[in-house]
């Protein structure tokens, strides 16, 4: 085809995400509050219902929900936790 | 004239409708092959694919489209054979030597056509693909020129290179739900004006596609601007990208807001923008598609497609586009570039975040102190009619009688700006209904919450037609960390 695409083939790319684990049992869980409204309150729950499922648990923040969350608390998260929740709320 | 019998049939790989390429050895790898070539906009042409569709011939039609417009003619003819395109220049067809269309020729396993029909010949053609297409007239028919054959002037008229159609835009999902230009190089090249189309303007949230000047230029042609516009565009573009406007997040928001441009300074008249009667549109091409590129560059370029990454609940009109000029010249006051730190001779673009205008009639209002509270008091419900402060900057639109009556006894902008904020405050007991702000909750019942932090977050531009008391305020996108951007249009880039 003969147009200028408007798109950016290079942002098109899908991530995979990394492989699904079969239980939670020992396994590191990390709940990300992005400090909507009462989001707090939601992961509260989560963490408990985690726990109970014998998953250890560990909380993050992003400073501002309506920012994407910075490389490094990505990564932060990436090599402390097995599993990530990110929490939305209002 | 088109190859006969034992004549070599030239080879050809050519793109099909439904999906990968093809090739002419692979459709003889099977044994002998029919291949027919058609335009899309001929009556024997689509009467032949009818009743080739209609016996399920083994036919592989060659179209001299693009593969959009060759997909429209397969369904409305019900071919539901093979079909392949061929756009401009027409190579394949021209290496044929077709003279009409349709022209159907067999095609023996090693290459060499068997025989070829020109035109609608229902016993040559049931003869050639060995099935009875039936007795009903017309016995013949003649077709129309192939497109290989057209002069220059004829592909012109015929719209150019036959990839004009807004539908192929539509197929492409190139467009905003109205029908969009192609973007094709000549006229991206006319859009850029010699600039360099690598040259970037930073990657576009939510998806981060990288804004170069090629696909910002793709989206402004899309969108129906003349090359006139892109300086503006262009600008805007820049505003748009600056961390502190947080494009992010008004980009994927459950939120309606889109993005509203305000252009100032000599551009407004040479870009052909209405700052007067009907400032707000519809009706002026400027307006409507500068605004309609920039919001081309979130959906396309920065994949903030509405129903995909732009999640708003509602969205609104505005989203389209949002694009308008102060009318600096009726103003009685300074324009808003000057206010943000531009000479009033440069050119300017100024970024907001918000939604679609409300608009409030006030014909009553003699004194600027009414009329400013009058103003205020209708943008009191924006975002919700508990939620103060808003927290965001505020854009109203003053028309020019409204104009005339707020500078009467020598107002500034500011004196406005400030009887607004002052008219508008409510005691924090009386606001805590529904949504309200933690100011509003920690607040003793009695204390005065104003409807905006400070005078400074109310912005004031004049435009609109002479006649008629109608100003309008545009709700801003409310909790997203943004603030208006200024920048300078450019046009010696």
């Amino acid at each position: 085809m003969r147009y200028v695409s408007p798109y950016d083939p290079g942002a098109r790319t899908p991530v995979t995400p990394a492989p699904r684990p079969d239980a939670l049992a020992g396994r590191t869980v990390a709940l990300l509050d992005i400090s909507k409204n009462r989001g707090a309150e939601f992961l509260d729950r989560v963490e408990r219902n985690l726990r109970d499922r014998g998953a250890a648990v560990e909380r993050f923040a992003k400073p501002l929900f309506s920012r994407p969350a910075a490389g490094e608390l990505i990564e932060r998260i990436a090599a402390r936790a097995d599993v990530a929740v990110e929490g939305l709320a209002d | 004239m088109p190859p006969v019998a034992d004549m070599p049939a030239p080879g050809f790989t050519l793109p099909s409708t439904t999906g990968a390429p093809v090739g002419l050895s692979e459709l003889l790898a099977g044994g002998p092959a029919v291949v027919m070539f058609v335009t899309d906009d001929c009556p024997t042409c689509e009467l032949t694919l009818r009743r080739l569709g209609a016996v399920g011939a083994d036919v592989t039609v060659v179209c001299e489209a693009p593969p959009a417009a060759a997909s429209r003619l397969a369904a409305r003819t019900g071919f539901g054979g093979r079909m392949l395109s061929e756009p401009a220049p027409y190579d394949t067809s021209r290496a044929y030597g077709l003279d009409a269309v349709p022209t159907t020729i067999a095609i023996a396993p090693g290459g060499v056509v068997a025989g070829t029909v020109v035109g609608w010949d229902a016993a040559a053609l049931s003869a050639l693909v060995g099935l009875d297409l039936g007795p009903e007239p017309p016995a013949r028919k003649p077709g129309c020129a192939a497109k290989s054959t057209y002069d220059a002037a004829q592909l012109a008229a015929d719209g150019g290179t036959g990839d004009d159609d807004p539908e192929a835009m539509f197929e492409l999902g190139w467009t905003d739900g109205l029908p969009t230009i192609a973007p094709t190089p000549e006229r991206v090249a006319a859009m850029l004006a010699g600039r360099d189309p690598a040259a970037s303007l930073g990657p576009v949230a939510p998806g981060m596609g990288e804004a170069t000047l090629e696909r910002v230029a793709a989206c402004a042609v899309l969108a129906g601007c003349r090359p006139g516009h892109f300086p503006i565009v262009e600008a805007a573009v820049r505003a748009m990208l600056e961390p502190a406007f947080n494009l992010h997040g008004q980009a994927v928001t459950t939120q309606p807001a889109g993005q509203i441009a305000v252009v100032n300074g000599p551009i407004r008249r040479s870009a052909g923008l209405n700052a007067g009667m009907g400032a707000l549109g519809p009706g002026a091409r400027a307006n409507a598609t500068i605004g309609r590129a920039l919001r081309l560059v979130v959906a396309l370029t920065g994949e903030g497609m509405p129903g995909r990454l732009d999640r708003s609940t509602l969205g609104q009109p505005g989203k389209v586009g949002t694009c308008l000029a102060e009318d600096e010249e009726r103003s009685p006051w300074p324009p808003l570039h000057t206010e943000r730190g531009l000479d009033a001779d440069q050119s300017a673009v100024t970024l907001l975040a918000g939604d679609a205008p409300l608009s409030i009639s006030e014909h009553r209002s003699r004194t600027p102190e009414e009329l400013a509270a009058a103003l205020g008091w209708a943008a009191a419900t924006l975002w919700a009619p508990n939620w103060w402060p808003i927290g965001a900057a505020t854009l109203f639109v003053i028309c020019p009688e409204h104009a005339d009556t707020l500078a009467v006894g020598g107002w500034s902008k500011d004196d406005v700006r400030r009887a607004i904020w002052e008219a508008v405050q409510r005691p924090a007991g009386e606001l805590r209904h529904g949504e309200f702000t933690a100011r509003v909750a920690n607040a003793p019942d009695a204390e005065l919450v104003p409807k905006w932090d400070a005078p400074g977050d109310i912005l004031l531009v004049v435009a609109g037609g002479e006649a008629g008391r109608f100003s309008a305020v545009f709700g801003p996108c409310v909790g997203m960390d943004w603030i208006p951007i200024t920048q300078e249009v450019r046009c010696d880039t």
